[in-house]
């Protein structure tokens, strides 16, 4: 269900949630929850099915419950649009989880700012922690290593009898580490790995390193 | 006026244009005037058009005595054809009687071509007869006030039904009549059909059973049987014959030969890629048939197509290379000859290109078949004796279609509303909803009103409206919009139009194929070498690329055909007679292919049943041969698989064609085991194919079309660049979500049913295995691939099925590293 790993000195732990925790800072990073989408797509006519809001809220519960994190940095995209009713469930579960939690724009958060400052909630653009960048849009940096989001990345794999599988991923180059999206009911982008790329691959019970062709 | 003054008025205009109306044409008449409704059997060319236009004329001249000085204006009668193509004809057919005649009658076309200012024309005026297609007549009832229009309608006549039963626009066209049944009671409603196997049927689903239209139907037959001769091309030299293959380009010579024999030729591929790859060998090896060639198929402009078919008609075109698009409708008198490229999987539409042909009475039409690869051979022998035969297939009609009841509701909804309890009835009345409860029917008005079977209190769904007197109602504008540019059954993959730099519209082609171009890439789309130049908006930028460029050709998803129950029986007879001396000269040119067959394994006899296995570096293969269609070959791969999973942990990737199907494993499979455990009965047949994976991608892309159909997904507006930010999504998505939280939804279910009923064809699987069972099982272990295998484990299209678990099929895989 998770798998241990260490960048610049500093302890990382991946969760096939598609969460990561940074051990020595007690932070859960997260990215792309795309929170309010099912509700966004219904308030324009598309019925889908309700039960599926709930989901996200659950997922988070369980990666708080697993790691008990001091605090939470969402990289990005954690609404999916405009506000919607959505928004009584986020606040609900910011009250009830007490945590610290930050946020890192992205694309899709295009609600007000004000509106996450009233749930105590501080969002930046982006966010340099000692040799660490976060951000949304994948970016590379000199001297800094990135946690970034937005492509919501996935991989596609080979095997014997002509066997294929398409699965979401970390996917970690030599000075960034990609996240899965977090939430429920996003698409994913399928990427071409290079040599010296690592992936580790998620499903529903775990996380797997993969290994290149030919390696 | 009395039956015979009517009747002498038609007689004299027959007369006047030196014809002498065919029986069924008198037949039809009678029963019209009699106030039946019908089923008409005749096919294209017949003069079927008259058999029922001159009866609607005549009881409008019955009606109006003084029908040469006043007219009585609105609309009359409606003309319903699957083809926006053939309205033109109609029209002009029309026309002609309706002025000869002095009736003083207009005729007018509506369909997705119609310009806006002839709509609302129409609307202020209709004309008195109205040519249209199902989608357009959706959209009439979409439009506020539409009953109006309607309720002095005497006669509904469906064209071309056959292409119709058997489709989700057919259950849109029995939505459309139950409808007008109530708003025009006197309305005679009657279908044209070429020969399908179950007539009857299409009359009863176009009244609806038990009705009281029904009743007082008749179904007449033109019986009018048309010579057709069927010549395979067989080259001198079988050893060249490829094993596999689909394009059937090594005969390339012999149909520039016949090409130049013959008047005019049409070319019929099954594929469009197929239709591009040939067009542009023939102009390659022959120049000189530049100019007088041309192509056709459903990706290609209208503008380009409609120009192709007056070229048809004008006699300036020695060949036309086409697809289906072709194979309906207009009456292309100057074609004397029709090649079929590659097996035509079943006989009605084999007929139905063969009829293509000579069109004038009497003629006899001649159609050439060329089989791609040797095994197609067999089909061409098949096809001949079912042209002998005349054996034809059913069209299976669809039942309770949720996805398009729930359309056609918002389609009410969205014009002047409407009240359940009478619509229910009206539905209840169809052959489709005939067997819909109670429950089906809240759900579906839960469905469109509350977006779900329960309120919740957050929840801001909004689509339909109930209004205080219960009337159900679309109240917001861009609901209706969104709803009325989305609406009609036939979903394609989505498609992005090809223009030039400088403008000037090609056709369309697939977002997938394009999503792998890049800027400069070069491919070749309507005949022409195109050099992309960039992808902006749903548009694809393209100018000409140098005739020396290295090109791919577009392709297209989709469109593979599958073999009939009946071509299937014809295809297993005519490779039984293999074993005998009593051979058909396709099979006589094959018998150094079933030398190298016998070589490694055999040529099944009537009551054997083969199975191959060999190891190759792939891994281990093992080949089945039922001889039953792709369709039924999917579906018992993905049964023996599974079954053969419960054995051991085992994963599978299944390959198939219409000949049989393969297995593939990185591990060995032991056939003595899958014997000695009996795993070919139809016994659990449904319970085994559901907990099959392949059952569940099936439904997948089956849901698809529903999800789009039933208003699930947005689809953006057609050409048109709208901000839709935020409301698209990938339907493979939206079927997973609705597989994990509303496992119960009836859209979803019915992707599950149409998969069973329509695509596995379980009635039929059950027929298989029953055969199967029934015969010897002959397991020939062999070295090599052997020439019955080789088109199958060639095959890349593949599905899979494991009984590993994710974690340990993972760690046997790599990663697709970019090299």
């Amino acid at each position: 269900m998770t798998l241990q790993i260490e960048i610049n000195n500093q302890v990382f732990v991946l969760h096939n949630t598609g969460a990561l925790y940074w051990v020595e800072k007690r932070m859960l990073l997260i990215s792309d929850v795309h929170l309010g989408k099912i509700s966004h797509f219904r308030k324009h006519g598309l019925a889908l099915p309700i039960g599926a809001i709930f989901k996200n809220f659950s997922k988070l519960d369980k990666v708080i419950d697993h790691f008990s994190p001091e605090k939470i940095c969402f990289l990005g995209d954690l609404f999916h649009s405009s506000l919607n009713n959505e928004w009584h469930l986020f606040s609900d579960w910011v009250n009830r989880t007490e945590l610290s939690i930050i946020l890192v724009a992205g694309n899709h958060d295009v609600i007000n700012p004000e509106k996450y400052n009233d749930l105590n909630i501080k969002v930046v653009s982006e966010w340099v922690i000692e040799n660490f960048l976060l951000i949304h849009d994948p970016k590379v940096r000199d001297g800094l290593f990135t946690f970034s989001g937005h492509i919501h990345p996935s991989v596609r794999l080979i095997g014997k009898g002509r066997q294929f599988l398409k699965l979401s991923c970390f996917f970690r180059s030599s000075n960034q580490m990609i996240l899965p999206a977090f939430g429920e009911f996003t698409g994913t982008y399928v990427m071409q790995p290079k040599d010296d790329d690592v992936v580790y691959v998620v499903t529903k019970e775990d996380i797997i390193m993969m290994k290149a062709d030919g390696k | 006026m009395n039956r015979q003054e009517l009747f002498d008025i038609a007689h004299g205009w027959f007369d006047s244009k030196g014809w002498i109306p065919f029986p069924f044409q008198i037949q039809t008449w009678n029963a019209f005037l009699q106030g039946k409704h019908g089923l008409l059997n005749a096919p294209t060319g017949s003069g079927k058009t008259y058999a029922l236009w001159i009866p609607i004329m005549l009881d409008y001249i019955k009606k109006n005595p003084n029908y040469k000085k006043k007219h009585t204006p609105g609309l009359k009668a409606i003309w319903i054809t699957p083809l926006r193509a053939l309205s033109i004809e109609i029209k002009q057919a029309a026309e002609r009687a309706a002025n000869d005649l002095e009736t003083g009658l207009t005729v007018g076309i509506r369909t997705g071509d119609t310009s806006t200012a002839e709509r609302s024309r129409q609307k202020t005026k209709m004309p008195d007869l109205l040519i249209t297609t199902p989608e357009s007549l959706q959209l009439m009832l979409a439009s506020k006030g539409y009953d109006k229009i309607f309720k002095d309608c005497t006669t509904m006549v469906i064209d071309e039904w056959h292409e119709l039963l058997g489709t989700k626009r057919g259950v849109q066209t029995e939505l459309g009549l139950s409808r007008l049944k109530a708003i025009a009671p006197k309305m005679r409603i009657w279908g044209i059909s070429a020969t399908i196997g179950n007539l009857n049927q299409a009359l009863e689903v176009l009244l609806g059973p038990e009705s009281d239209t029904f009743e007082n139907s008749i179904l007449i037959k033109a019986h009018i049987n048309k010579k057709i001769k069927v010549i395979s091309i067989i080259p001198e030299k079988m050893d060249t014959y490829p094993w596999r293959g689909h394009m059937g380009l090594h005969l390339i010579d012999e149909v520039a030969k016949i090409i130049k024999a013959s008047r005019t030729t049409l070319v019929f591929t099954n594929v469009r890629a197929q239709c591009e790859i040939w067009f542009q060998a023939l102009l390659e090896k022959y120049p000189e048939f530049a100019g007088d060639m041309a192509m056709h198929h459903g990706s290609i402009s209208r503008e380009t197509r409609q120009w192709v078919e007056q070229a048809i008609r004008d006699e300036q075109l020695k060949a036309v290379i086409c697809t289906s698009s072709l194979d309906l409708g207009v009456d292309f008198a100057p074609v004397e000859t029709v090649i079929q490229i590659g097996g035509p999987k079943g006989v009605a539409r084999f007929l139905q290109r063969a009829g293509r042909s000579g069109h004038r009475p009497g003629q006899e039409s001649v159609i050439y078949f060329l089989a791609t690869h040797a095994m197609e051979l067999i089909e061409a022998s098949a096809l001949k004796k079912a042209v002998k035969e005349t054996v034809v297939e059913d069209r299976v009609p669809y039942l309770n279609s949720w996805d398009v009841l729930v359309q056609y509701l918002v389609t009410l909804a969205v014009s002047d509303g409407f009240y359940p309890d009478t619509i229910y009835k009206e539905i209840k009345n169809t052959f489709c909803y005939q067997a819909m409860t109670e429950d089906n029917w809240a759900w579906v008005l839960n469905f469109i009103t509350k977006g779900s079977q329960s309120l919740e209190a957050y929840d801001e769904y909004k689509k339909v409206e109930i209004e205080e007197d219960g009337r159900f109602v679309v109240n917001s504008k861009t609901v209706a919009l969104r709803h009325r540019m989305q609406m009609g059954t036939i979903v394609g993959d989505a498609v992005m139009n090809v223009k030039f730099l400088g403008g000037g519209y090609i056709g369309s082609i697939e977002e997938w194929f394009v999503s792998k171009l890049h800027p400069g890439d070069v491919f070749i789309f309507a005949g022409r070498k195109l050099e992309l130049y960039r992808t902006k908006n749903m548009e694809v930028l393209v100018r000409k690329a140098s005739p020396s460029a290295k090109a791919q050709h577009a392709s297209w998803m989709g469109g593979r055909m599958t073999l009939s129950a009946q071509m299937s029986e014809l295809v297993r007879q005519e490779l039984y007679a293999a074993n005998t001396d009593v051979m058909s000269p396709e099979l006589r040119a094959l018998l150094p292919v079933f030398k190298r067959q016998r070589k490694e394994s055999i040529v099944p006899d009537a009551d054997e049943f083969l199975i191959e296995t060999f190891k190759t570096r792939e891994g281990y293969h093992t080949i089945f041969y039922p001889f039953e269609g792709r369709f039924v070959h999917e579906a018992l791969a993905s049964l023996m698989a599974y079954r053969i999973s419960l054995l051991m942990p085992i994963t599978f990737s299944l390959a198939y064609n219409d000949y049989g199907f393969e297995l593939l494993s990185d591990q060995y499979v032991d056939i003595q085991q899958v014997l000695d455990n009996n795993l070919f009965i139809p016994q659990y047949l449904h319970h085994d194919l559901q907990n099959s994976l392949n059952a569940t991608e099936m439904a997948r892309r089956k849901f698809r079309d529903i999800s789009v159909i039933a208003g699930l997904v947005f689809t953006g507006y057609p050409g048109k660049v709208v901000k839709t930010k935020h409301l698209q999504s990938g339907s493979q998505l939206i079927f997973e979500v609705f597989r994990d939280y509303e496992p119960d939804n009836l859209l979803l279910q019915q992707a599950y049913r149409e998969t069973f009923e329509h695509q596995l064809e379980e009635g039929r699987l059950i027929l298989a295995l029953e055969r199967i069972q029934s015969h010897k099982i002959r397991w020939m272990p062999c070295e090599k691939p052997t020439p019955f295998s080789f088109p199958i484990i060639t095959d890349r299209l593949r599905e899979k099925l494991s009984s590993e678990t994710l974690a340990e099929r993972i760690k046997k895989m790599t990663a697709n590293y970019m090299k």
